[in-house]
């Protein structure tokens, strides 16, 4: 008993992050309706310059930095993140948020999706990849709680985190401009009448979040230092906190932190226990905050107050595709050109350029016909991929059976997150799968008994006795592993093409822009999300074992949630809509020619994460179309031009927002 | 229950239907029938529930009572379900898909998505124009020519309403019911709606005019529209069902004029 006390208690110290990241969060979506998925990125920032400075006296920027030339003291260097916590603030709200805060929900949550990537790449940049230790501010110590002796300084941020809340809180309550927050809330006229700017009120909040996240992530790094990837994700966790308490109630985010984060310092101790099954040993706290996301969108579903819900998600309009021989030929003659004239490195980055490409299709589908957001495609790749290493060296499956078979596995996966999807859509749709992106990722793929530390060897391919394995000798890209990946993916294109300029495509497309006008057609709304998203799956799957394949083995680190994200900003930077806009996403992505250029040529390859964040950041805020959609007007542009007949009529487009019905107290 | 070919056209009846939201009664003790090829008239000031009557028989909304579909009940059924046994509605605002083309909104009506209409995309053979002569059709039964290729967004109020109504109609409908189809027409183009809504109950889709066309629900705030087409007016005031009755009874019934017409006229604008 005393040592689950003691489990509890330290548990405080990851409470009472999640404190000051919900109050944040709430604050935030109070003021904006926006869900800052950059939360937990933002609160990183402040933190980092507080352990650099206590580190070595370095003042650091996010371009340069200045050597103070010996340590300031703690407070001075606690002041100073502060300080950067408040720009940080600023910067988000102005440059950022303001500039989407009427846009649709999807731009608003690809927004915040972008800023996290590209803060977590700066830190990366800016002070590495490692755990950095942190000073501790507050006294270690121990108290003796009903004859047990605990930690004290786990409560003391606890009770520092809440205090500040409960500042928050009043705030909120009794000064005039919180009132007009929440009254912006439902209606940003009354703040006005109220003599606030909805503006500078959001910015307000911007600001306090901020700082409220950087105070408890200084607070509680101390406890096991500072790592990007992991206080990008307390965001996670945090995000449940937000649902418990209905993204209303700051008292309810106070105790429902302290609760999460003591249970899952709990559950850290009982899978010491000998009883406890090996398999669920790592990654099983992470499964709380998934199980608690589901647990309170199913109880609560509809009521949770959200403001994009009435909205339908605006896209950009999709140009339905038809198959034509000529470029497809054209095309194809390219890519086979393009892979046979290279070798090495840049045959391997054009060969990882197609497998991107169909990641992004999977976000074509999902996201451009059918309206649903999900940051799980990584993860459903992993999926497919930690399969095949099984299905090829355990089964001896053969090649196109194999990837066929772990592709539906991703599929099956895809529907079981659809099921959330029937009941929620926009921001929290995002949320359900970020957590069960989480939750594979740390409790699959990070999880020894299932996937093996010692690496998870992929079988080779071969077909009709023709060797499609990757390596063989010193050739480290084969020609023909790179024209079966090539192959593959001309044909998934191919039956995309069919499905989207068929009767499913359509229905897809009639689901997205309105689903209770879809049902009043006799559409059955759910089956084809089930559909969309087992499609969707199944595509990304598909890609996951191409990059098995091409790397002939797989670790946790190969589908890490950031992938995923990654995916997601290229696919949007490339063009959500369409298969034009995945061939451009291909191009850019992760891994793929540019990033190989960019490394090989530029010696930039380093930087890439944060330039696909900040592109991605861009392209949300002023060209929703992408680059497949914006050269698509430009080309229409020219033809009009060339044949000098007058516009047919002024079609309108995503980016001339056409007057949809928007909610009246918003406007 | 009468016997199955009796009941297979009795089209659609509903039996003390009640919607509450929250403390507010939308719907009390609401019994209206419509029968294959009748008009019946739904009228009623703002607020008086008549969007709600649709929605509850839809499925848009719960509602307690009892509704049946030629004999057979569906309050149990999910909306697409409804529609496809082939009870269909427009929506007072609209509600067209704004980014599919005219003839695509008709064809998502007609043609539906699911696992095998996927094999049949990913796999089975296409027809170059498939459903063209249907897109055709329904937009000349509601009068509407040259926007098959048009965006939906880009219509006019009237059209896009015009353009509902068509897509109630692709895929057949046994009972159709209309939530202010003819707002947003000027009072010529509302003439020419009220008989084409009479050549469709009269099954005119075909020109054959033999009486097996659907059941009509017309929901309108003109009232000489609806007191010129309907067979039998129902009147729906704060949720209750005031009155039923053929178009004549209606002018003079006191608690109508009374109610709603505040004199005894021919036609009123209320
Ligand atoms: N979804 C809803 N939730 C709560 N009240 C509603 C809802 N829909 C309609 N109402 C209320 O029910 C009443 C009837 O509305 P409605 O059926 O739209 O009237 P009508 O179509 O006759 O103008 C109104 O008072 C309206 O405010
Ligand atoms: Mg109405």
């Amino acid at each position: 008993m005393q040592t689950y006390v003691q489990f509890a208690i330290l548990g405080l110290g990851l409470g009472a992050i999640y404190i000051g990241l919900g109050t944040g969060l709430l604050l935030v979506h109070r003021a904006t309706g926006i869900i800052n998925f950059a939360q937990g990125a933002m609160a990183m920032w402040g933190a980092y310059v507080f352990a650099q400075l206590r580190l070595d006296g370095t003042l650091t920027f996010p371009i340069g930095s200045i050597d103070l030339g010996r340590r300031p003291t703690v407070l001075v260097s606690a002041l100073i993140g502060l300080l950067m916590a408040v720009l940080l603030g600023l910067v988000a709200h102005y440059l950022v948020f303001r500039p989407v805060r009427h846009a649709p929900v999807l731009a608003q949550v690809v927004v915040s999706v972008a800023l996290m990537i590209t803060i977590q790449a700066l830190v990366v940049l800016r002070f590495g990849p490692n755990n950095i230790k942190v000073d501790s501010i507050l006294p270690e110590g121990t108290w003796s709680l009903l004859g047990v002796e605990v930690s004290s300084r786990e409560i003391l941020m606890a009770l520092i985190m809440a205090a500040l809340s409960g500042v928050v809180w009043a705030y909120m309550r009794f000064t005039r401009a919180g009132v007009a927050t929440r009254a912006a809330s439902e209606n940003e006229r009354a703040a006005v009448l109220m003599g606030f700017s909805p503006d500078r009120l959001a910015a307000v909040a911007q600001v306090i979040a901020s700082v409220l996240g950087t105070i408890a992530v200084t607070l509680g790094s101390a406890l096991t230092g500072l790592n990007p990837e992991n206080y990008t994700l307390l965001v996670v966790p945090a995000l449940a906190v937000l649902l418990v308490a209905r993204m209303e109630s700051i008292g309810i985010v106070v105790v429902a932190a302290i609760v999460l984060g003591a249970f899952q310092s709990i559950i850290g101790l009982l899978v010491t226990k000998p009883w406890w099954p090996v398999w669920a040993q790592s990654g099983f706290d992470q499964i709380v905050p998934f199980a608690v996301v589901m647990v309170i969108l199913f109880v609560l579903g509809r009521r949770l107050p959200s403001r994009g819900s009435l909205q339908t998600i605006r896209l950009p309009d999709v140009a339905i595709p038809k198959l034509k021989l000529v470029p497809t030929l054209i095309l194809l003659a390219g890519g086979v050109a393009a892979l046979a004239l290279t070798t090495g490195s840049y045959r391997f980055g054009i060969t990882t350029s197609i497998i991107v490409m169909l990641l992004a299709l999977s976000y074509v589908v999902l996201t451009g016909y059918l309206g649903q957001i999900s940051l799980a495609q990584g993860a459903f790749a992993g999926a497919a991929g930690f399969t095949l290493s099984k299905v090829t060296t355990g089964w001896g499956i053969p090649f196109p059976l194999s990837i066929i078979l772990c592709g539906l596995v991703a599929a099956a996966l895809g529907m079981l997150v659809a099921l959330p999807a029937f009941r929620i859509r926009g921001a929290q749709l995002a949320i359900v799968t970020i957590a069960a992106a989480l939750a594979i990722e740390r409790f699959v793929f990070n999880n020894y008994s299932l996937t093996p530390p010692e690496g998870n060897p992929i079988a080779a391919a071969t077909l009709f006795g023709i060797n499609l394995s990757v390596r063989e000798g010193r050739d480290l890209s084969r020609l023909s592993f790179s024209l079966m990946v090539l192959v593959v993916a001309a044909i998934l294109v191919f039956l995309f093409i069919r499905l989207a300029s068929g009767d499913t495509g359509r229905t897809f497309l009639a689901v997205r822009a309105n689903e209770r006008a879809a049902a009043s057609s006799g559409i059955n709304v759910r089956m084809t999300k089930l559909i969309g998203f087992g499609i969707s799956a199944f595509i990304a799957g598909i890609a996951g074992c191409l990059i098995g394949l091409s790397r002939g083995q797989l670790s946790a680190e190969s589908f890490t949630v950031f992938t995923g994200l990654q995916i997601l900003a290229v696919a949007y930077l490339g063009g959500i809509t369409s298969v034009g806009g995945a061939v451009v996403a291909g191009i850019l992505g992760p891994l793929g020619i540019i990033y190989v250029l960019l490394r090989g040529v530029f010696d930039l390859g380093a930087y890439y994460p944060l330039i696909s964040g900040l592109g991605l950041i861009i392209t949300a805020i002023l060209n929703p179309v992408g680059i497949a959609g914006a050269t698509r007007e430009q080309v229409a542009w020219v033809r009009r031009k060339l044949s000098r007949t007058p516009p047919a009529e002024p079609r309108s487009d995503a980016t001339t927002a056409t007057p949809t019905p928007k909610e009246p107290s918003r406007v | 229950m009468s016997d199955a070919p009796a009941s297979t056209r009795a089209g659609l009846e509903t039996r003390s239907l009640t919607v509450r939201y929250g403390g507010l009664v939308a719907n009390s003790d609401v019994s209206i029938t419509v029968r294959p090829g009748e008009v019946v008239g739904l009228i009623g000031p703002n607020g008086a529930g008549k969007t709600t009557f649709v929605d509850a028989v839809t499925g848009f909304t719960q509602c307690e009572g009892e509704i049946l579909l030629n004999g057979t009940p569906i309050q149990e059924l999910p909306p697409h379900e409804r529609r496809a046994s082939g009870l269909s509605r427009t929506w007072q605002s609209g509600e067209l898909f704004g980014n599919l083309s005219v003839a695509e909104n008709l064809l998502v009506a007609a043609r539906k998505g699911g696992w095998r209409t996927l094999a049949r995309d990913l796999f089975g053979r296409r027809k170059a124009d498939a459903g063209r002569d249907l897109v055709e059709n329904a937009l000349a039964v509601v009068g509407l020519e040259g926007v098959t290729d048009t965006l939906a967004r880009d219509l006019t109020l009237g059209q896009q309403k015009l353009v509902g109504v068509a897509r109630a109609l692709a895929g057949g409908s046994e009972v159709l019911l209309l939530d202010e189809p003819a707002a947003g027409l000027d009072s010529m183009e509302s003439q020419a709606f009220a008989s084409r809504v009479r050549a469709i109950a009269q099954g005119g889709e075909n020109g054959a005019g033999d009486g097996d066309g659907p059941g009509i629900l017309l929901i309108d705030h003109d009232m000489s529209l609806v007191l010129s087409v309907c067979d039998v007016v129902n009147v729906l005031e704060f949720g209750k069902h005031i009155f039923s009755g053929t178009p004549a009874e209606a002018r003079t019934d006191p608690t109508v004029v009374a109610a709603y017409l505040g004199a005894p006229v021919e036609a009123t604008h209320v």
